[in-house]
């Protein structure tokens, strides 16, 4: 190596690639969360909590130090979740595992004290700390783990299976506690080793397997089925109460909206219109063209995320950024067809605008370790 | 790309492409709502924004002839509750019933009721309301309203009538005016959010409302006073169960007071008076009981109810005979005490009878047999064509509800016996107003006239929008007879059973009656007379009707002298001058005394000077500080014992 190739070498890395428009995007998008939910709850806020202010509040503090945490994750690199420690008996991944594991049992065996199923755990002064968001990151991570180790193995359905079997209590014991999480969980997995295999016949008869019971389950169980009711006759059907409004939000809208702040809907027609159902007013208040706008934004991230994963420099990094770029996607999807009574409803934020705290700081933290992927492609400037 | 490999991106791609097909799926779900259906779903969440809420309109006011309000509205407010918005449901439960003194499970009920907006209780007094406004609880809204009010609490409460919560008319003049009176409600169209709260800056969509209009009566509250004072006084001193008088213009009928006591307080109209309880506790009677009580309360007997008129219906028999033929004034007549019908004596009121008369003095003596004598010369045919003609046969047509018709036979079931009674006033039965419209086209020159008391409606702003007009029928009785029974009547009163209605002065014309009510035998008698003056051109008409009184129970003896001093004291107030006989100015040492100027003074002061001067009646009208008006003028000389009449007001008024 002469010396010009080596101060060339130290140039080379110097020039690490950064992913600066998917920054951006996040962002510009956490902005207009905040800026929606201040819209959305001001007069929830101010009625229910006397101050107009509460929920943007909180929801600032989270953006935040999600915005701290994504940056300080970029910066560290994803390899090292893999490796071993010398500080650590085992490798951060698993530890992961083993933590999510854990709280994850300690929901379902202790959290029954409040009626239905538990969600949270109680965090005193800093709120709610919902655990199935976490769970996501390490669903996200191990099955990445899992198939860069063996990654011809997915080629058949038992390479599947093994890789399904290791990570399905976790997402059972998620599953228990919150139907919609766990699609999402299983979304992540699932999507990671389709794109990993070679062979994806299986997925489609899978998929058709997965149909097919749907639909028996429809047929021959429809009153058992209360969401599918709601979603049929959603204009008289008691429950659908909620989508209803927000379909009265959306088609309030029209094409250009009634502005920033004006809608009506969320004066406590749409019950609680800052968690799922806050793109219907993003429809009222901003139209037809501002909720494309919003779509859009989504396309644009998921579409740089796309570049990260085919750009990444091993395939551990291209399947995390497969894997995030699956749960947004699927999380964007499910609340606006929910929320356009398109599908049943299911209780699914949307990404980085619904109020909800551990849901932001979980996609900020996985946007981190996507900007950490970008940032370990080498340049070729 | 080392790491990457084409199956790998292939896999990519292909959940971009669903992904993409999955936006495009749901941007065409978001604008089939935004364009398609847009106009549907919004005109729903309009809908669903948007509160009508209504401004009632005032209630139109009601007027005597002197444009003295007799019925007005006061401020009152509305005390609602709005479902979302209570924060401490078991606090407003509590401090709603305790202050509006409901009970508990009624406020509870609503409270708790799902609905946008509750309404708890209406009519609340302005003080009660702000008492609930000054607790600021959440939830309760406290809505201004109005009131009706009567400033004379039960002066001519049957005749008025009163209004419900809703502001629309239960009985009387309320009910039949009422779509004059009521007005148009307009309506706000508001914006609110879904817990009822109307939006700032939403642009209000307001109707106006449009208030009733006014009406004139020809009720006049001197007239009215006067005459429910002096039934006040013979419903005392006889202990009598009812006491009626109805004063009407005979002209053209309208009626300048309509008395019935006892009366009831219009602004307490569903609390039943001492009189209609006659002793039972109200807290023990059934509902029905109550219902039952207070229709009584509420019954306008002049027009309601029908009874035997007895002796005063002679009027009509003598008009009948005349107009027939079947008598002359010089035609005479034995009264033996009795007169047999067929197989029936019936008896004259007079057991050891008049002798021989003739027909003035047989009506003067309103003797049984010589009305049944001519009674029967007329025939059954011919006396139920003047029935009819008199109209005696159908409603009277007066501006009330709830008039009742006559009970007469029918032609072919009079006989010589019911023939005989009809003729003194007994075997059928009219309403006091059926009676007193006969009469008034005896005297009036033959003009059946309909009794009413709408005058006129003005709307809100003042001005006459509508005249009221009645039915006028010409002819009833030819000017002749009718000029002879005013010469008869008169005679009655100046020297025959209605002596005691006599007013010096006054040419007054009348009839006494005693009914004995049904069952007979059972001792209970209406005693009544009916008169009127000037004998020569009547102006007005009085019927006093006594319903049960205790001890001495003649017509002429309790009944004439009440009319007699209704007329003498409305005769001057209504601007017919005495016109005295010589005999009666040496006899009564007559307009010997100047009336005081009263016209400036308080009602203290006044009152001192009127005890100096008379020992008659202060009568004081209307509600300020200084007398602005008085009746007779300052000046006028007067009877002694005269009454006075003065009409209060500002000070101001004066000047004018």
């Amino acid at each position: 190596m002469t010396r010009d190739e080596m101060e060339q070498g130290k140039k080379l890395k110097k020039r690490r690639y950064y992913d600066y428009t998917l920054l951006f995007l996040v962002l510009f998008l956490v902005c207009f969360g905040l800026v929606m939910v201040y819209s959305v709850s001001y007069y929830n806020a101010n009625k229910y909590y006397n101050d107009p202010t509460l929920f943007l509040r909180k929801q600032a503090i989270f953006a935040v130090v999600g915005t701290a945490m994504m940056i300080v994750i970029s910066k560290i690199d994803y390899r090292i979740y893999i490796s071993k420690l010398p500080f650590l008996p085992v490798k951060p991944i698993v530890l992961l595992y083993i933590v999510c594991f854990g709280l994850q049992l300690y929901l379902v065996l202790f959290g029954q004290s409040t009626g239905g199923s538990q969600r949270w755990i109680e965090l005193g002064s800093f709120g709610k700390f919902q655990p199935s968001e976490i769970t996501k990151i390490c669903v996200l991570l191990c099955t990445s783990y899992l198939v860069k180790l063996a990654p011809r193995r997915l080629d058949n359905l038992r390479g599947f299976l093994r890789i399904f079997l290791i990570m399905s209590p976790l997402v059972a014991l998620v599953a228990w506690e919150n139907f919609s999480t766990a699609l999402v969980t299983g979304v992540i997995l699932v999507s990671i080793c389709f794109v990993a295999s070679r062979k994806k016949g299986y997925y489609l008869w899978g998929l058709l397997l997965l149909v097919v019971a749907a639909v028996c389950l429809i047929i021959f169980f429809p009153y058992r089925i209360e969401r599918f009711q709601v979603w049929m006759n959603i204009e008289t059907h008691p429950k659908g109460y909620q989508i209803l409004q927000g379909l009265y939000a959306i088609a309030s809208g029209g094409l250009f909206g009634k502005g920033l702040g004006q809608g009506i809907q969320k004066l406590g027609y749409i019950p609680e219109a800052h968690n799922d159902m806050i793109f219907s007013v993003i429809c009222e208040e901003l139209g037809m063209i501002g909720a494309f706008a919003v779509l859009f934004l989504f396309v644009l991230m998921l579409w740089r995320i796309f570049l990260v994963a085919i750009n990444a420099q091993d395939l551990f990094g291209s399947l995390i950024a497969t894997g995030v770029m699956a749960q947004i996607a699927v999380q964007v999807l499910i609340n606006v067809a929910v929320v356009t009574n398109t599908i049943p409803s299911t209780g699914i934020p949307l990404p980085f605008i619904s109020y909800g705290g551990s849901s932001l700081l979980v996609l900020m933290m996985e946007l981190g370790i996507v900007l950490g992927v970008s940032n370990r492609i080498e340049g070729e400037r | 790309m080392r790491h990457f490999l084409s199956y790998q991106k292939r896999g990519l791609l292909l959940i971009i492409a669903m992904l993409v097909a999955g936006v495009f799926v749901i941007a065409g779900r978001l604008a089939y709502f935004m364009i398609f259906v847009t106009d549907r779903y919004a005109q729903r969440a309009q809908e669903l924004h948007e509160r009508e809420r209504s401004i009632k309109a005032e209630r139109g006011l009601i007027y005597d002839r002197n444009g003295v309000v007799l019925a007005d509205n006061k401020p009152v407010c509305t005390i609602s509750v709005i479902h979302n918005q209570i924060k401490e449901p078991e606090e407003v439960i509590a401090k709603l019933s305790e202050i509006l003194e409901l009970p508990e499970e009624t406020v509870r009920k609503r409270v708790e009721k799902y609905s946008s907006i509750e309404r708890i209780r209406s009519n609340v007094p302005k003080e009660t309301a702000d008492k609930i406004r000054d607790l600021g609880l959440d939830g309760v809204m406290v809505d201004e309203d109005y009131k009706r009010f009567y400033p004379y609490g039960s002066l001519a409460s049957k005749v008025l009538g009163f209004t419900g919560s809703d502001n629309q008319g239960i009985i009387g003049l309320e009910v039949e005016y009422d779509s004059f009176l009521q007005g148009t409600p307009g309506t706000i169209l508001t914006l609110t959010t879904a817990h009822g709260l109307e939006l700032e800056n939403a642009a209000e969509n307001r109707v106006e409302p449009i208030n009733g209009n006014h009406l004139h009566t020809s009720l006049d509250i001197v007239i009215q006073q006067y005459a429910e004072q002096a039934a006040e006084r013979v419903y005392t001193a006889k202990n009598a169960n009812r006491v009626s008088v109805i004063v009407m213009n005979p002209q053209n009928g309208e009626i300048y007071a309509m008395v019935n006591v006892p009366e009831f307080d219009l602004n307490e109209p569903y609390t039943l008076t001492e009189a209609v309880l006659n002793g039972a506790a109200a807290e023990e009677l059934t509902k029905a009981q109550t219902n039952d009580l207070r229709n009584t309360m509420w019954r306008n007997p002049c027009i309601s109810d029908t009874y035997e008129p007895g002796s005063s219906f002679k009027v009509i028999t003598a008009t009948a005979a005349l107009e027939e033929g079947a008598v002359r004034l010089t035609d005479t007549f034995y009264c033996p005490g009795y007169k047999i019908v067929e197989d029936r004596t019936i008896r004259c009121h007079k057991i050891g009878g008049h002798g021989s008369e003739d027909f003035k003095l047989g009506i003067m003596n309103s003797c049984n047999p010589v009305f049944m004598e001519i009674g029967a010369r007329v025939g059954a045919e011919r006396f139920l064509y003047y029935f009819e003609k008199l109209g005696l046969r159908s409603r009277t047509g007066v501006d009330l509800p709830g008039e009742a018709n006559s009970i007469v036979h029918k032609l072919e079931n009079i006989k010589a016996v019911e023939l005989a009674t009809m003729s003194f006033g007994q075997s059928f039965q009219i309403s006091p107003l059926q009676l007193m419209r006969a009469a008034s086209a005896v005297v009036n020159g033959g003009t059946l006239i309909t009794p009413h008391f709408g005058v006129s409606v003005e709307n809100a702003e003042g001005v006459t929008i509508k005249t009221l007009s009645y039915k006028e029928t010409d002819g009833a009785v030819s000017p002749e007879t009718s000029q002879t029974m005013k010469e008869l009547l008169e005679a009655v009163v100046a020297e025959g059973t209605g002596k005691r209605a006599y007013v010096a002065g006054f040419h007054i014309g009348g009839k006494t009656a005693t009914s004995e009510k049904l069952p007979r035998r059972s001792g209970r008698y209406i005693a009544s007379f009916l008169g009127f003056a000037p004998a020569s051109d009547p102006q007005v008409m009085v019927l006093v009707m006594i319903d049960e009184p205790e001890g001495i129970y003649y017509g002429g003896t309790i009944a004439a002298p009440v009319a007699g001093e209704i007329l003498g004291n409305i005769l001057p107030y209504l601007g017919i001058n005495p016109d005295y006989s010589e005999q009666e100015l040496k006899d009564y040492k007559l307009g010997s005394i100047s009336v005081p100027d009263f016209v400036g003074k308080t009602e203290k002061e006044a009152k001192t000077v009127f005890e100096s001067f008379s020992e008659g009646e202060l009568y004081i009208v209307g509600e300020g500080e200084v007398v602005t008006e008085q009746f007779p003028v300052p000046g006028e000389m007067v009877n002694e014992n005269s009454d006075i009449i003065l009409y209060m007001g500002a000070a101001e008024k004066i000047a004018e």
